[in-house]
């Protein structure tokens, strides 16, 4: 059974003239611990794509299926949306979203405590998070002094730290240098293959996505054969 | 996790410059309550030392310490003559602004029979009470004085026999006790110049009304004020007396007002202490108004600077419940920490403060409910941003 089904979903900001058309008709299924990169120019619609699959941005139409749960059928299904994210999505976004005024540590287990955990607990996971992501020396340091491979690496272990079926990368790789870049997504891999959760990661740098299960192209709010999406 | 406080270690500059202006805001609040407890203390203590039973005092007057009132000085023999009444003493109080140790100063003249007992003075910290008929004082200590110094009132020097210490009236105004002569002395007496011009002044009257020099010269001796009046008569009732019969008597046969105890501390409270429990009524209110909002501007600040990482916890899936709490309890703190701050102040003022200062523990319980509560009014304007803030916010920029 797919761990993600969504079918036929669009996605219009604005209205009349200046209408955008974010998402038009997309079909797409990824299954339990699927590698899944979305390639495509900027402006194409994968930022909108995650959002909407997390519903942090509802859909105009269309269904979404995740985790044998409809989350969207045209319109809210009544789960409770916040913690349907808590449990069964994990987020790595672009730009540091850490939270400043935790430690590295604290940000990884503030996660665990928000999805029940006791606070010894939580600490213990976070740091193994930490170790496993192989910067448990940099558990206590506050998010300003993180360089930033070692910020998406903490946004990493936080994504990861409830063991959510799906984790969803919004171009995690782009304030990194290629060097590092290349090791956050060998450490998505990792994670894909080791903890069987589904990893759907945006970029668009061709030479981040080898060894990945699937590639989708983007373009104008549609996906398109990789042919296609070279011209 | 204490997320607010993690955050708030982030503003300890701020944090405590709020909780230093806020603090003193409430420090003036609870200063106030400090000081209108403390009139009523004074007030009703300068009442209670009297220890007398009824007050007698001029017909359809409130006297003596809330109006003036006049009887002659003898009334307190008639009252005396009243079946059921055991012991009076004359009694004098009037409000004085002299020249004592070189500097303006004003306080209350009280006047008793210094060898009658009732009115004298009480909280004697050095010295004694008056034993000679003439010319002692004992003076409260906010007056600066010493004990053997000597004050000149009117035409007299007055010799220091005894200092008290927190003998002041309802307005905080330090007590001078003298023997009742003396007391009307300094109220009536004038200097030879003074009486010259009064003397000249009612002549003159006399003249303009058609008399002679020779007649007015007769006549205005005859026309003088009375200068041997008090203000109410203390009365000591005898075991077993009734205190209605021996009132009614009093009231109705010398036609003077009698007040109990009760009545007595009933009109200092009503009378002298209404208004100024809304004067500082008022004022309270606006200070915790004011605190109030300061809080909820700082708090708003405080959210406001974290927008993005309350979009971050949205966006992990954090219920509402934990970004409330995570503002509410900032909120609080600082209301919290500004009262402790305030509290601890006063405490260190207190003894040095220039009014009695009296602190009922259930009042500043109130002050402090009034405050949390206006803690948590102040933390709304700052939920109510962060409620509605979009998770998609933290993935700007
Ligand atoms: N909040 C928004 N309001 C209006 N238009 C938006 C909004 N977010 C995205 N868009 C538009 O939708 C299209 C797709 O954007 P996006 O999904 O961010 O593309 P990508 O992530 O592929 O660069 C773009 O044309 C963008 O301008
Ligand atoms: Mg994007």
């Amino acid at each position: 059974m797919p761990i993600v089904e969504v079918s036929g979903l669009n996605k219009t900001f604005g209205s009349g003239e200046l209408a955008v058309h974010a998402l038009r008709d997309i079909h797409f299924t990824v299954e339990a611990g699927e590698l899944v990169a979305l390639l495509g120019p900027s402006g194409s619609g994968k930022s909108t794509l995650l959002l909407c699959m997390s519903l942090i941005l509802e859909p105009g139409s269309g269904r979404i299926v995740m985790n044998g749960q409809s989350v969207y059928d045209s319109g809210a299904t009544g789960i409770d949306l916040r913690r349907f994210r808590r449990e069964n999505i994990g987020f790595i976004f672009q730009a540091n979203n850490l939270i400043p005024f935790l430690n590295a540590r604290e940000n990884i287990s503030l996660a665990l405590q928000l999805n029940g955990r006791s606070k010894r607990d939580a600490t213990r996971r976070a740091q193994e998070l930490l170790e496993y992501l192989e910067i448990g020396h940099r558990a206590e340091s506050m998010p300003a002094n993180l360089s930033g491979g070692e910020q998406q690496r903490v946004s990493i272990g936080r994504a990861l730290a409830n063991q959510p079926p799906l984790i969803f990368a919004d171009e995690p790789t782009a304030a990194l240098d290629t060097e590092r870049g290349m090791r956050v997504m060998g450490l998505l891999r990792k994670i894909a293959r080791e903890r069987n959760s589904a990893v759907i990661t945006v970029t668009h740098d061709q030479r981040m996505i080898e060894g990945f299960d699937s590639v989708y192209h983007m373009q104008d709010g549609r996906f398109v054969d990789a042919a296609e999406a070279a011209h | 996790m204490d997320l607010a406080v993690k955050d708030i270690r982030r503003h300890v500059g701020k944090f405590i410059a709020t909780i230093i202006g806020v603090g003193l805001l409430l420090t003036i609040v609870l200063v106030m309550n400090g000081i209108y407890q403390g009139n009523i203390a004074d007030g009703v203590w300068l009442i209670e030392n009297t220890g007398t039973d009824l007050w007698v005092v001029e017909r359809g007057r409130g006297g003596p310490f809330n109006e003036s009132s006049r009887l002659p000085a003898d009334a307190y023999r008639s009252v005396a003559a009243t079946p059921g009444v055991a012991r009076t003493g004359p009694f004098i109080a009037y409000s004085a602004q002299r020249e004592i140790g070189g500097a303006s100063q004003q306080f209350t003249i009280i006047g008793y029979d210094v060898f009658g007992g009732l009115g004298g003075p009480g909280r004697i910290a050095s010295g004694n009470a008056i034993r000679a008929p003439h010319y002692e004082m004992v003076a409260d200590d906010k007056l600066g004085l010493h004990l053997g110094e000597s004050v000149r009132l009117g035409t007299r020097s007055y010799t220091v026999v005894g200092i008290t210490h927190l003998a002041v009236d309802a307005g905080g105004n330090p007590l001078v006790y003298l023997s009742l002569p003396d007391a009307q002395e300094v109220l009536y007496q004038q200097d030879g110049r003074a009486l010259v011009a009064a003397r000249a002044a009612g002549l003159k009257r006399l003249e303009l009304s058609g008399y002679n020099p020779e007649q007015a010269a007769k006549l205005l001796p005859l026309l003088a004020g009375a200068t041997d009046t008090i203000s109410a008569v203390l009365l000591r009732l005898a075991p077993g007396a009734d205190a209605e019969a021996v009132r009614a008597r009093i009231r109705d046969w010398l036609y003077f007002n009698v007040y109990t105890m009760d009545e007595e501390r009933e009109l200092m409270l009503e009378g002298r202490l209404r208004r100024m429990s809304a004067v500082l009524g008022l004022f309270r209110s606006l200070l915790v108004v004011v605190s109030i909002v300061i809080i909820a501007l700082i708090v708003y600040v405080l959210t406001i600077e974290k927008i993005r990482s309350i979009a971050t916890l949205k966006l992990i899936g954090a219920p509402n419940s934990v970004i409330v709490r995570l503002i509410l309890e900032q909120s609080l703190l600082l209301t919290a920490a500004s009262f402790v701050f305030a509290w601890s102040l006063v405490q260190l003022i207190g003894e040095r403060f220039p009014r009695t200062l009296v602190f009922l523990p259930q009042e500043t319980a109130v002050t402090f409910a009034v405050m949390l509560a206006g803690g948590v009014l102040a933390s709304f304007l700052a939920i109510g941003q962060a409620l509605r803030t979009p998770p998609q916010l933290a993935l700007g920029g």
